[in-house]
């Protein structure tokens, strides 16, 4: 196939499971923990970096048994051909629809702050087209791609530290307000901000140095805890503990009160360049969903297949006109989806793995 | 033929999509500057707004309505009936609130648009009108710069200058909702001239209930640990014994280079302890007694013993109005959370039995360039 040539560095796979972490959970992450943990919410967090650093070195445990091809190929090896193919078709509606509620979310924010007289689907339109100029191109672009919009965008961290002039530190004690419990109940709300290291299924097979494939994912996953830390924190500080739950997006409202002599209403140019960090979660999701699908076509060029799915995309958008509430319902689903293949999916497949080459090594005996 | 397909799709999706058609220009716009609320004699919402006016051939240069509206969304199509251009908020510098509105209770719902509506500034300053509102947004004395302009520089001068706190429509909806902090807001009057009065407290539900004077809310800010660029006291030194006579002989004016306050909070016999240990360094700007009269530490004595009596005053009528405009429910909640979430609801009260002491520390850097 065309994409096994390409390969991505060990920067590029960080940078491009990091990315697609940091997707639109971002924006409503400070709300959400505190409706669960109150201001004890970023612990939370932490706890949810652990489980899913934990999953994700079990992805590449997997991964390393059957280092030339993807988890398709893996399964295909192991399973026989039906079961492959099955697990394509179950990966291409879990990344499809993953791909469209994150589509459409970006949509929306888009028009709720940006452009309220414009229609989602002319969003979606004018958003495909970038789209699909990078995604139809192979993993290593897409890497290349992830790497740019990083240090590009790294900038709008340093904003979202201004308003911290207003900060009240004392809003985070006590700490463990409400003791050990109500974090670990609250992990469900967390976890969900880690989903997206599962493309490492995908991406292990075209990573240069295999070897480093463990310690990447670690370092990516920790750079995404780092981010949510810095938002989760600085807006727990800027933010009543009262009010913070109020707001429906707190990470872009903070950025309202800066205000420079030359410039006012500058949230709206952060949340521009915010965009592009979106977008490295959308571009993969799609990439991954083609890639999928042209496997089972058994295809080599993902193009057609690609112009097939923002075609859906835009029909369906057309059709059915997101809504907020419609979208976060969709978006609850696939997470509980994101569950099953993110954590449990990998465990059942380590443990079966593992197992059976311990059966084979003693049948050699 | 691929080639083609693919240029004409570009053609047609750039015409197609190109949605930035809806130019304004800036003088087809009416930018409201000021927005007023307030309630006339029968309590009906009047809202009004000020905005500049970008002609050449007016020879006023700013635009003032005033109408009966439900809301502020409401009072836009009455507005946009009379001004010249399309009615936008995005650029509102100072709200100004009428005091009847707020002497009663539930009138932060009147500000909800404020918040849903993105487009709305969040960094505009609140003030409260000692009076109706339209005396001082009908205001247009000659000798100043645009109203909404000059309000906005006047208090933002006080601020800077420790006299009135900051409000902006962040930080009233932060201490609208915070349980353990009641809302103040920077005061203004209309006599000949706009006047800054103070800084007005209202409680937990946003009712009015006192102003303090320009001296208080300096002390108001001691007590946030909120200092800005200049903080200044001019104190009578009266344990000295001179004549006062026209001139105010006894006066001495410090200026406060660095203050740090402390607060600890302990939780005992059924109430809290707030104890303030409060550090200043000053620098003697201003002294019309002669030297010699008393040292520098009997000066500093001076300064510490009167400070700390009207930090008490102030104290006490903070409590004796059950109300906390210092935010000490927020140091509450952080270090005696479990005493504390229980009597959150009414936190007024519960810091109106709390003991709170001051202990005040000066240290005089240096008495100025004369002897």
């Amino acid at each position: 196939m065309k994409n096994i040539k390409s390969e991505i560095t060990l920067m590029q796979y960080i940078l491009l499971i990091h990315g697609v972490q940091m997707g639109v959970g971002v924006l409503t992450l400070p709300r959400e923990l505190a409706e669960k943990a109150g201001t004890d919410g970023w612990m939370v967090l932490i706890l949810s970096w652990f489980l899913s650093t934990t999953a994700s070195l079990i992805i590449i445990q997997v991964m390393k048994k059957h280092p030339d091809g993807t988890i398709l190929d893996l399964l295909t090896h192991y399973f026989g051909k039906w079961v492959g193919k099955a697990a394509a078709i179950i990966f291409v509606l879990y990344f499809a629809v993953l791909a469209h509620v994150i589509f459409a979310r970006e949509a929306l924010f888009i028009q709720a702050w940006i452009l309220p007289y414009i229609e989602v689907y002319v969003l979606i339109l004018l958003l495909s087209i970038p789209s699909y100029l990078i995604v139809r191109e192979n993993i290593k672009i897409l890497g290349r791609y992830a790497e740019f919009i990083f240090f590009m965008t790294l900038w709008t961290l340093i904003t979202y530290l201004l308003p911290l002039e207003y900060a009240e530190w004392l809003h985070l004690l006590p700490v463990l307000k409400e003791g050990w419990m109500l974090i670990l109940t609250s992990v469900r709300a967390a976890i969900f901000s880690f989903i997206g290291f599962e493309i490492a299924f995908f991406l292990y097979p075209f990573l240069q140095k295999k070897e480093k494939a463990s310690i990447g994912i670690v370092v990516a996953n920790t750079l995404s805890l780092i981010m949510f830390l810095i938002i989760t924190i600085g807006a727990f500080a800027f933010y009543s503990p009262d009010e913070i739950t109020l707001y429906n997006e707190p990470t872009i409202e903070m950025l309202k009160v800066i205000e420079f002599q030359f410039i006012e209403r500058l949230e709206i140019v952060v949340f521009s360049f915010y965009l592009f960090v979106i977008s490295t979660t959308v571009l993969p999701f799609m990439f991954i969903t083609v890639f999928c699908t042209s496997w089972l076509a058994g295809k080599q060029d993902h193009r057609r297949h690609l112009i097939w799915f923002l075609l859906i995309e835009c029909a369906v958008v057309a059709l059915f006109p997101p809504s907020f509430d419609r979208n976060t319902l969709l978006q609850q689903t696939i997470e509980q989806a994101g569950l099953i293949v993110a954590f449990a999916f990998p465990l059942c497949l380590w443990a079966y793995v593992s197992l059976r080459g311990l059966f084979k090594r003693r049948a050699i005996k | 033929m691929k080639r083609w397909t693919l240029s004409i799709l570009c053609v047609f999706l750039a015409a197609f999509l190109a949605s930035c058609g809806r130019s304004v220009p800036l003088e087809d716009l009416t930018i409201s500057l000021i927005l007023g609320v307030d309630l006339d004699d029968e309590d009906h919402l009047i809202i009004s707004q000020s905005s500049p006016v970008f002609s050449q051939e007016t020879k006023k240069n700013v635009e003032t309505y005033q109408v009966k509206a439900k809301s502020i969304r409401d009072s836009r199509k009455h507005f946009d009936a009379l001004a010249t251009g399309e009615v936008t908020a995005a650029k509102i510098q100072v709200l100004l609130i009428g005091k009847r509105v707020l002497e009663h209770e539930g009138w932060f719902s009147i500000l909800d648009t404020v918040y849903r509506n993105p487009a709305f500034s969040i960094n505009t300053r609140v003030i409260v009108v000692d009076g109706p509102v339209s005396d001082v947004i009908f205001y247009e004395p000659d000798d100043k710069p645009q109203l909404s302009l000059y309000l906005k520089e006047v208090i933002d001068k006080n601020i800077m200058r420790s006299r009135t706190v900051v409000d902006t429509l962040q930080m009233l909806h932060r201490q609208m909702y915070e349980k353990g902090m009641t809302p103040s807001i920077p005061e203004i009057k209309k006599e000949n001239d706009i006047e800054l009065v103070g800084t007005a407290l209202l409680e937990e539900k946003g009712k009015y209930v006192d102003t303090l004077s320009i001296q208080d809310s300096s002390l108001l800010i001691v007590l946030r640990d909120e200092k800005k660029q200049e903080l200044t006291f001019s104190i009578p030194m009266t344990s000295l014994d001179i004549e006062e006579g026209i001139f105010n002989k006894n006066e001495l004016s410090i200026d406060v280079s660095r203050v740090k306050s402390k607060v600890k909070t302990t939780y005992g016999q059924g109430q809290f302890h707030f104890n303030y240990d409060i550090q200043m360094t000053v620098t003697v700007v201003e002294r019309l007694f002669p030297e010699g009269l008393a040292n520098k530490g009997e000066l500093e004595k001076m300064i510490e013993q009167e400070l700390t009596s009207r930090l008490e005053n102030l104290i006490k009528n903070i409590q004796k109005h059950k109300i906390d405009p210092i935010g000490l429910g927020i140091y509450a909640r952080a270090y005696q959370y479990e005493q504390y979430k229980k009597v959150e609801e009414h936190w007024g009260e519960a810091l109106a039995e709390s003991s709170i002491d001051v202990s005040l520390d000066i240290d005089i850097k240096s008495e100025g360039a004369t002897r």
